[in-house]
C-alpha cells in the first residue's frame, strides 16, 4: 500500500436505479496534488465527490485514505459545495466560527481572529465579516465558503465548481487563491471543475471521468498526447486550445 | 494519536527561547492562550522559537505563536527566528503572519430608550406599510380576477383543479373530524347547563344555531390558514428564491395570473364546500349526544332543527365563507411573493401569513357578527 496516497478509490460502483453511474471506478489522489475532476455534466463527478466525503453510500467498491489510515488519525475533509451553502442567518464571520464553535474549545476571542484568518486567507476583508450571506456577491459568497472550509485546517479540501459563475478576472483570482492556500497549507486538493482555464492553471493532474470510469488521469500534456474521443474533443475542441494557449503564452 | 501541546521557557542565555512540544493544532491550543498571553511581555526581540520537538502544526497553532510574537515587546514586526528542522513550521507562520487579521468590531446598535423606541417605531411602520401592501394586493388580485372572468380562456384550470385537490379536496377528513368534536362538546354544554335550567330540549338549537352560523365556518377557515395558507406562502416563496418567479416575468407569464388567481379560484370553490362539510359533521355530533344524554331521536333532532331554526342561519354561515377564502388566499400569495432570497425572510414570511390570516379571520367574523345583529338576520 502507497502510502503517499491521500484517497484510495477501487471498485466503486454507484447505481440510482437503473442508471449506472459509476462502473468500477478506480482513482488514486496524491498526497499534495491539486486533482482537477473533469467529465461530461451528468458523468458523476459531484457525486463521486460526495461519496468520498461520505454525504453518500457507494453502491459497491471501496474508499479510503491510506496516508491517514497509516497515520492513525481520520482525515480532515473541508468541502466547498457549488453555491456555498452558507447558512443563511449568521454572518460572514460567524459562518466561519461555526465549525470552530462545534469542534474546539477556543476562547471567543480567539475564534474569532482564526476566523478572521481564515477569511484573510481567502481574500475576505473585514467589511465583510458582519454580512449576511445574501447580501454580498457571489464571488464572496464562495470565497467565505472556502473560510469556512479551512476553518478547522482540514488536509483534504474539496471544491465543487469553484469557478462556476464568477467573471473570468474572479475567477482567475480565485484560482490563484487556491494555488497558494495548497501550497502554503500543504493542501491536497479534490476540485470538480469545468473550467478549462483552471484546470491548466492551477492543477498537478486531472483526471477525466468518462463512461463510469476514469477515462484518463496524468497532466494535461500527457493525456493530450494520446487522448481519444470525448477526452480529445474536451481538450482540443475551441475553448481548450484557447486555455491551453493562455497557459502557454503567459 | 494526538500528543498534548506544551512548550518551554528559557530565560538567561543570549536570547530567551520558546521550546514547542507536541501537535499544535485547532484540538489542542485552546489551554495555552492564557499562559502564552502572559509569556508576552518576557519575549524580548531575539527571542527563538525551538521547533525540534514539535509535532503537527496547523494555521490556528502558528497563528497563536505569531499573535504572542507580536504582542511582545517587539511589536507588530517582532521577527521570529526559528531554530531545528520542521517540515510546515516556517511555511505556515509565514502564511499566518501575512493573513493576520481581527474580527471587525459588530456594528452598534441603539441601546436604553432610544433603542427601544427605535424598535417600536419600526415596528409600527412595517405594519402600517403591511397593511397598504396587502390592501393594494387584495385590490390587484381582484382586478386580475375581473379580467379573467371577461376572459374565462386565460383562467388556468389544471393548476385550479389541482390545488382544489391539494388545498381543498384533502383537508376535508380534518375540517370534518374537528367539526365533528365541536358539535360534540357544544352538545355536551347545552345538555349540561340548559338543563340545569329545565330547558335542556333547546340543546338542539344550540347546536344548531352555533354551528350553522360561527363554528362550521371559523373552524375551516382556521384550519385553513394553519394547513393551506402556509403550503402557498412556502411554495411561492421557494419560487421567489429560486428566481422562478423572476423567470416567468422574463418568458411574459403574469404571476399573478399563473399563480395567485388560480389559489384564489380554487379557494373560493373549496371553502364553502368544506363549511357545508363541516356543519354536516358537527351537526351529527350534536346529533349523537342529544340521542345518547337526552334520548331524543335522530327524526326528532332533524324535525326539530326544520321546525326551530330558520334556514338563514345556514346562509349566513356559508356568505362568510367566500370572504374567509378570499382573506385566506390573498394573504397567503402575498407573503409568499414577499419572501426575500434568504431562508430567514421565508420562516418569518410563512409564520406571518399564517398569525395574519388568522388574526383577519377573527376580524371579519366580528364585523360580520356586527353587521348581521343589526341587520336583524
Amino acid at each position: 500500500m502507497n502510502a503517499d496516497i491521500a484517497i484510495q478509490v477501487r471498485g466503486l460502483v454507484t447505481q440510482f436505479g437503473a442508471q449506472i453511474v459509476h462502473d468500477g471506478l478506480d482513482l488514486d489522489v496524491r498526497r499534495g496534488e491539486i486533482l482537477g475532476v473533469v467529465g461530461p455534466s451528468g458523468c458523476g463527478k459531484s457525486v463521486l465527490l460526495r461519496e468520498i466525503v461520505g454525504l453518500q453510500e457507494v453502491s459497491a467498491g471501496d474508499i479510503s485514505f491510506p496516508y491517514f489510515d497509516a497515520t492513525g488519525l481520520a482525515p480532515r475533509l473541508g468541502v466547498m459545495f457549488q453555491d456555498g451553502a452558507l447558512f443563511s442567518n449568521l454572518t460572514v464571520l460567524e459562518n466561519v466560527e461555526a465549525p470552530l464553535r462545534e469542534h474546539t474549545r477556543l476562547t471567543p476571542a480567539l475564534r474569532g481572529e482564526i476566523a478572521a484568518l481564515k477569511l484573510a486567507m481567502a481574500g475576505l476583508g473585514p467589511e465583510a465579516h458582519h454580512k449576511k450571506p445574501a447580501q454580498i456577491s457571489g464571488g464572496m459568497r464562495k470565497r467565505a465558503a472556502v473560510a469556512r472550509a479551512l476553518a478547522l485546517d482540514p488536509e483534504l479540501l474539496f471544491l465543487d465548481e469553484p469557478t462556476a459563475g464568477l467573471d473570468p478576472i474572479a475567477a482567475a483570482n480565485f484560482d490563484e487563491m487556491t494555488r497558494e492556500l495548497a501550497q502554503s497549507l500543504g493542501l491536497t486538493v479534490f476540485l470538480v471543475t469545468h473550467d478549462l482555464d483552471t484546470l491548466h492553471a492551477i492543477c498537478d493532474r486531472v483526471a477525466v471521468l468518462y463512461g463510469g470510469k476514469v477515462a484518463a488521469l496524468g497532466t494535461i500534456p500527457a493525456i493530450t498526447a494520446n487522448a481519444s474521443g470525448w477526452v480529445n474533443d474536451y481538450f482540443s475542441g475551441p475553448r481548450g486550445r484557447a486555455a491551453g494557449r493562455g497557459v502557454a503564452g503567459g | 494519536m494526538a500528543a498534548e501541546a506544551a512548550f518551554d521557557f528559557q530565560e538567561g542565555g543570549r536570547a530567551p527561547i520558546l521550546a514547542l512540544r507536541g501537535d499544535w493544532t485547532v484540538d489542542t491550543i485552546a489551554h495555552l492562550e492564557a499562559d502564552l498571553r502572559q509569556l508576552a511581555d518576557r519575549l524580548t526581540p531575539g527571542a527563538v522559537i525551538d521547533v525540534t520537538q514539535l509535532e503537527r502544526l496547523d494555521v490556528a497553532g502558528a497563528y497563536l505563536i505569531d499573535r504572542t510574537f507580536r504582542e511582545s515587546p517587539g511589536g507588530e514586526s517582532a521577527r521570529i527566528a526559528l531554530r531545528g528542522d520542521h517540515a510546515t513550521a516556517k511555511r505556515l507562520l509565514d502564511a499566518a503572519r501575512k493573513s493576520a487579521a481581527t474580527p471587525a468590531p459588530v456594528p452598534d446598535r441603539p441601546q436604553g430608550l432610544i433603542g427601544f423606541l427605535e424598535i417600536v417605531g419600526r415596528a409600527m411602520a412595517k405594519i402600517w406599510s403591511e397593511i397598504v401592501e396587502t390592501v393594494s394586493f387584495l385590490g390587484e388580485t381582484l382586478v386580475v380576477l375581473a379580467r379573467l372572468l371577461l376572459n374565462p380562456g386565460r383562467i388556468r384550470w389544471v393548476s385550479v383543479v389541482h390545488i382544489m385537490e391539494v388545498a381543498g379536496l384533502n383537508a376535508l377528513p380534518i375540517v370534518m373530524l374537528l367539526s365533528f368534536f365541536i358539535g360534540l362538546v357544544v352538545a355536551y354544554l347545552g345538555a349540561r347547563i340548559l338543563g340545569d335550567f329545565g330547558a335542556s330540549v333547546f340543546t338542539v338549537e344550540l347546536v344548531a344555531f352555533s354551528m350553522l352560523r360561527e363554528f362550521a365556518v371559523v373552524i375551516t377557515a382556521v384550519l385553513l390558514a394553519g394547513r393551506t395558507n402556509s403550503a402557498f406562502t412556502a411554495e411561492i416563496g421557494a419560487m421567489k428564491m429560486r428566481q422562478e418567479i423572476d423567470a416567468m416575468q422574463v418568458i411574459g407569464i403574469k404571476p399573478m395570473e399563473a399563480l395567485v388567481a388560480p389559489r384564489v379560484i380554487a379557494m373560493l370553490a373549496m371553502t364553502p364546500i368544506l363549511t357545508f362539510a363541516a356543519m354536516a359533521s358537527g351537526l351529527f355530533g350534536g346529533l349523537l349526544v342529544t340521542w345518547a344524554e337526552l334520548g331524543v331521536s335522530p327524526a326528532m333532532y332533524f324535525q326539530r332543527i326544520s321546525d326551530a331554526v330558520p334556514e338563514q342561519h345556514f346562509w349566513v354561515g356559508m356568505s362568510k365563507a367566500p370572504a374567509f377564502a378570499l382573506a385566506l388566499a390573498v394573504i397567503g400569495c402575498k407573503q409568499g411573493l414577499s419572501v426575500g432570497d434568504d431562508v430567514a425572510s421565508l420562516g418569518a414570511r410563512v409564520t406571518t401569513s399564517v398569525v395574519q390570516s388568522i388574526f383577519m379571520i377573527i376580524l371579519l367574523d366580528a364585523v360580520f357578527a356586527l353587521w348581521f345583529l343589526e341587520m336583524d338576520w
